[in-house]
């Protein structure tokens, strides 16, 4: 067999969650030819179907309503008291940062629902209220900040996966500031064998059947109240967003409903993860699948799934730890180009130290709450992006990195992950692509 | 005394829920003594929950303490008499270098000395049920163990008993509670209340309600192991003790199936052993001056022990290390000496001669010995008291549970569960994970499988609530390994967590604190080891809990 011919292209985007995507797709609409080497889903697949931007740092995690302003505020303030993360480096550009988070909204359209500039609060399923610049379309309905009167929040009989009494106390804490008033109940679902064991992904797969979302919607119906203004359940209503659910349930019960967000498994998470699939074939992104490991670089052929690529730029969007971008044995490195990892934050964001091959006891505090080093470890970049080397000098001008692959952040939790997955991906795929913001 | 919501006398007010303090209560219950036992955090905090989970006989204490090899070998026969279901064998390695490798006359005679020696320590080995040893050639050495590094000479095997030195503790203190006794967990002794030279109550605070009692005592039996010589001084009297801190780490999975005995870099004796599901290595023994409440496993303790195993199994450095943890271990007080020379004997104190009569301390001895020593305790508190009392029969009765073991596959049929599954449960609950699992018929909701590294059912969860005396959520970190394996608590600690709250009826607030101190149990084991995909888990554990929970 004569082996595939080699694929040259303008652009080469490795990883394939929300920050490979945002490049691939802004770059394309650049018009430049642009292939994904993707490896596997990254945690984009395995998100819960938030898409946080910003949260205003001055807002008590309590009284989350008090933050009336809006995302982008919000992450300019993160970027004037934190000047290692992403919104800090890039603080000159986030005017911008409205402009990327509609390009990838837009992308996604066939499951986010368009953002409206602040934030929604959206219940998750450990009693507590998210903010999300974005969201799922299935989850729009279910934003503390807009519902008014009584919001049911609902279990079901027969599956003990989720405690409505526990993801209720989310709303209880918010309701003195304007939220509605949560109400908890168990709806009369899955009491039968297949469903008491069944995974999120069986539930959402039952409830995809026909007639089954109708039935639900009417169980449902059966326990409402009066000022019951809309529904939450957990986050298994179908996979597919053609199938319908939330609003087949919608139409029998008469109110609005949505899901929470979701833990781990995510059904959300894979139906983004499909999204983003059908996104990238249809805006004409040639995907990849494999690792890219030891790449040269730009120019240079590298080796992946068996193809081979020349790219005039890269973008790293490779992601952290999940992803694989970033990894330890025993030292951080970063895998593709073997770069080095040397921005972080707490008592290492200092760029001047190295604590790539410190212990990683010394990299962590005992309080998890704490800023911990080496979860918020990766690139450092310049304020175009570009990765740099040991010696503080970009390592090629046609080299990018977006998203949690780029240190100084903690992505799984400070609540700008997606947001940054976002900027930076679309100011790297543009400028990849010879276009500038 | 006003103000005291609890005041009642007891014949013995046994302090600390570790190994001893549990059996000691268990041995005094079962003789007709009234029993309090009072422990500050849960059953099996400290050093018995840290313990490498072996009942050996310790043939590294032959030469040294052979009374003490002898003692623990006859007694972990009697361990697996009454808790069978909750040991299993472990065949250890022993191997050696070989002459090509430049090993000397001196390691030759070495290696004769020690085939006689093992061979000494297979006299003791029809006293616990193990097997006599073998001498393996190198061909066979590297049949059974391919994961050895080259060039070796051959090996010697020896038996040994593995156990779940946490449920060992649990067990014991229910079986005391069956006999009447009373056993309070997160209830902290507060101080010693003394007249005319004699101890004569213990004073104590509940740390899950905030109330304080006050129990009356015939005799106190100072059992809190690690915490002694601090008790000792707050109250007044003073234990001896060399305290030591012991730290193991766990990989998640069984690394292989035998264990390997191996030479850390400083000459110590340390191990590489399967155990449940995952394998551990151990363990480092330092003495230990700090405070027993705050301890940590360094980095310097996590690479002496990946160092040591991998001089032996070279692929012990790419394996996934999912925590580490720690113990203070109790050992006799002796100046001048190494920690690893220190004896494993144990000894009773009794403080009489410093105004404390009434009050004895236990310090040293090991998880294997533990009924033996509880044995002698309780004869001790038997006589102080001066009563006539029962019999000591806690060599033959079975522990809960321990009188039978179920096969796990009929429970399988019956119930409709995976045999692995079964399996776990029967490991755990011997003849009770039939009452486990009859929970499952009634509801069958509670056949949702939480964790699968484990084998923890959503009704094993809700038959610990009920009857193993649960007060917090981490207390199923003992009970059934709760989010101790490789995923950390990803899948199964707020599932977990509903369904003890619905037990106990704890509102949303208690079971996010809950659930708060249970996962920032786990951070702190696992920081010092994060590295490879262990740090991805632990990446989605922060994503799940602090991003999406706000915990």
């Amino acid at each position: 067999m004569a082996p595939a011919p080699r694929i040259e292209c303008d652009v080469l985007v490795v990883g394939g969650g929300m920050a490979g995507a945002t490049a691939a797709l802004a770059a394309r609409e650049a018009g430049a030819r642009v292939v994904m080497a993707r490896k596997s889903p990254g945690s984009t697949g395995l998100s819960g179907g938030a898409v946080s931007v910003a949260q205003d740092p001055a807002c008590m995690p309590d009284a989350p309503f008090a933050a009336r302003s809006g995302v982008v505020e919000s992450a300019r303030r993160i970027a004037a008291t934190r000047p290692g993360h992403p919104y800090g480096l890039l603080r000159d550009r986030l005017d911008r940062l409205w402009n990327a988070v509609e390009f990838a909204t837009g992308q996604l359209s066939s499951v986010l629902a368009p953002p409206t500039g602040r934030n929604r609060w959206l219940l998750t399923p450990f009693g507590h209220a998210h903010p999300a610049a974005a969201c799922q379309r299935t989850m729009a309905a279910g934003d503390l900040a807009e519902v008014r009167g009584t919001l049911v929040v609902c279990g079901f009989e027969g599956h003990l996966g989720w405690d409505p009494g526990l993801v209720a106390s989310g709303a209880v804490r918010v309701e003195p500031l304007g939220g509605p008033r949560p109400r908890a109940v168990l709806l009369d679902l899955f009491r039968w064998e297949e469903g008491a064991v069944g995974t999120p992904f069986d539930l959402a797969r039952l409830l995809e059947a026909p007639g089954a979302a109708e039935e639900a919607g009417k169980i449902l119906k059966r326990i409402l109240a009066r000022g019951d203004a809309a529904a939450v359940l957990p986050p298994v209503l179908g996979i597919d967003p053609a199938a319908r659910v939330p609003e087949r349930m919608s139409a029998e019960a008469g109110i609005p409903v949505a899901e929470f967000l979701s833990d781990l498994p995510s059904v959300p998470g894979l139906r983004m993860h499909r999204a983003i699939e059908a996104r990238l074939a249809a805006a004409g992104v040639e995907v990849l699948g494999g690792e890219v490991r030891s790449g040269a670089g730009p120019d240079l052929p590298a080796a992946v799934g068996g193809r081979e690529v020349v790219a005039r730029s890269w973008v790293l969007a490779s992601g952290r730890f999940v992803g694989g971008g970033i990894e330890r044995r025993g030292e951080l490195r970063e895998s593709v180009l073997g770069l080095p990892v040397q921005a972080s934050e707490g008592p290492f964001a200092d760029p001047s130290i190295r604590f790539a091959a410190r212990a990683a006891a010394t990299l962590t505090q005992a309080d998890s709450r704490a800023p911990q080093a080496l979860l918020a470890a990766g690139l450092r970049v310049d304020g175009e992006l570009h990765p740099l080397d040991a010696e503080g000098r970009v390592v090629h001008p046609r080299v990018f990195a977006a998203g949690a692959v780029v240190g100084g952040h903690d992505p799984a939790s400070d609540g700008t992950g997606m947001g940054v997955a976002i900027f930076t991906g679309w100011l790297a795929g543009r400028a990849a692509a010879g276009r500038g913001a | 005394m006003a103000g005291l919501a609890h005041q009642r006398g007891y014949d013995v007010v046994v302090l600390g829920g570790g190994v001893n303090g549990a059996g000691v209560a268990r041995d005094c219950a079962m003789r007709g003594l009234s029993v309090l036992l009072l422990e500050k955090r849960d059953l099996a905090c400290g050093a018995s929950g840290a313990s490498s989970g072996m009942i050996h006989g310790g043939i590294r204490y032959m030469t040294s303490d052979r009374n003490v090899t002898a003692l623990a070998s006859r007694d972990a026969g009697y361990i697996r008499h009454i808790a069978p279901h909750l040991t299993f064998r472990i065949p250890f390695l022993l191997p050696f270098a070989s002459q090509a490798e430049g090993s000397r006359l001196l390691d030759r005679v070495t290696w004769y000395a020690t085939e006689v020696y093992v061979g000494t320590y297979d006299l003791f080995q029809p006293l616990k049920g193990g097997k006599p040893s073998v001498r393996l050639s190198a061909d066979e050495l590297y049949r059974v163990e391919p994961g050895l590094r080259p060039g070796l000479h051959g090996a010697v095997t020896l038996d040994e008993w593995g156990i779940d030195g946490q449920r060992l503790c649990l067990l014991n203190a229910l079986s005391a509670a069956d006999h009447g006794a009373d056993v309070r967990t997160w209830t902290e002794a507060t101080s010693l209340v003394r007249e005319q030279g004699r101890v004569v109550a213990v004073r104590f605070r509940d740390a899950v309600t905030g109330e304080h009692g006050e129990a009356r005592a015939g005799v106190v039996v100072n059992a809190t192991g690690g915490w002694s010589p601090q008790f000792g001084r707050s109250n007044g009297f003073q234990v001896p003790m060399r305290p030591g801190k012991g730290v193991h780490l766990s990989l998640d999975r069984r690394h292989g199936n035998y264990g390997i005995i191996c030479t850390a870099v400083d000459g110590r004796q340390m191990f590489l052993m399967p155990h449940e599901m995952e394998s551990i290595i151990g363990t480092t023994d330092d003495d230990f001056f700090g405070d027993p409440d705050d301890l940590d496993a360094t980095a310097d303790e996590v690479a002496y022990l990946v160092d040591g195993a991998a001089s032996l199994v070279p692929s012990v450095r790419e394996a996934r290390i999912t925590r580490a943890w720690w113990g203070v271990r109790t050992t006799l007080f002796e100046y001048g000496v190494e920690e690893d020379d220190l004896s494993r004997d144990h000894r009773i104190y009794d403080h009489a001669g410093e105004g404390s009569a009434g009050l004895l301390s236990f310090v040293g001895g090991k998880l294997a010995s533990y009924r033996a020593q509880s044995e002698e305790l309780t004869d001790r508190v038997a006589a102080l008291l001066g009563k006539a009392t029962l019999p000591c029969r806690t060599h033959e009765v079975p522990l809960p549970g321990g009188d039978e073991v179920p096969s796990p596959r009929e429970l399988a049929a019956r119930h409709g569960i995976a045999e692995p599954v079964a399996a776990r449960i029967v490991f755990r609950h011997g003849s009770l994970a039939r009452e486990v699992l009859r929970l499952v018929d009634e509801d069958p909701r509670l056949k949702l499988v939480l964790c699968r590294d484990e084998g923890i059912l959503a009704a094993e969860v809700a038959w610990i609530a009920r009857h193993e005396r649960v007060r917090r959520l981490q207390d199923l970190r003992r009970r059934c390994r709760l989010a101790l394996g490789g995923c950390g608590g990803l899948d199964c600690a707020r599932p977990a967590a509903q369904i003890v709250a619905r037990e106990l009826d704890w509102d949303a607030d208690r079971l996010r604190a809950e659930l708060s101190d249970l996962l920032e149990a786990g951070w702190r084991e696992r920081r010092a080891v994060l590295d490879g995909w262990q740090l991805a888990e632990e990446e989605l554990l922060r994503a799940v809990h602090r991003g999406l929970g706000g915990l």
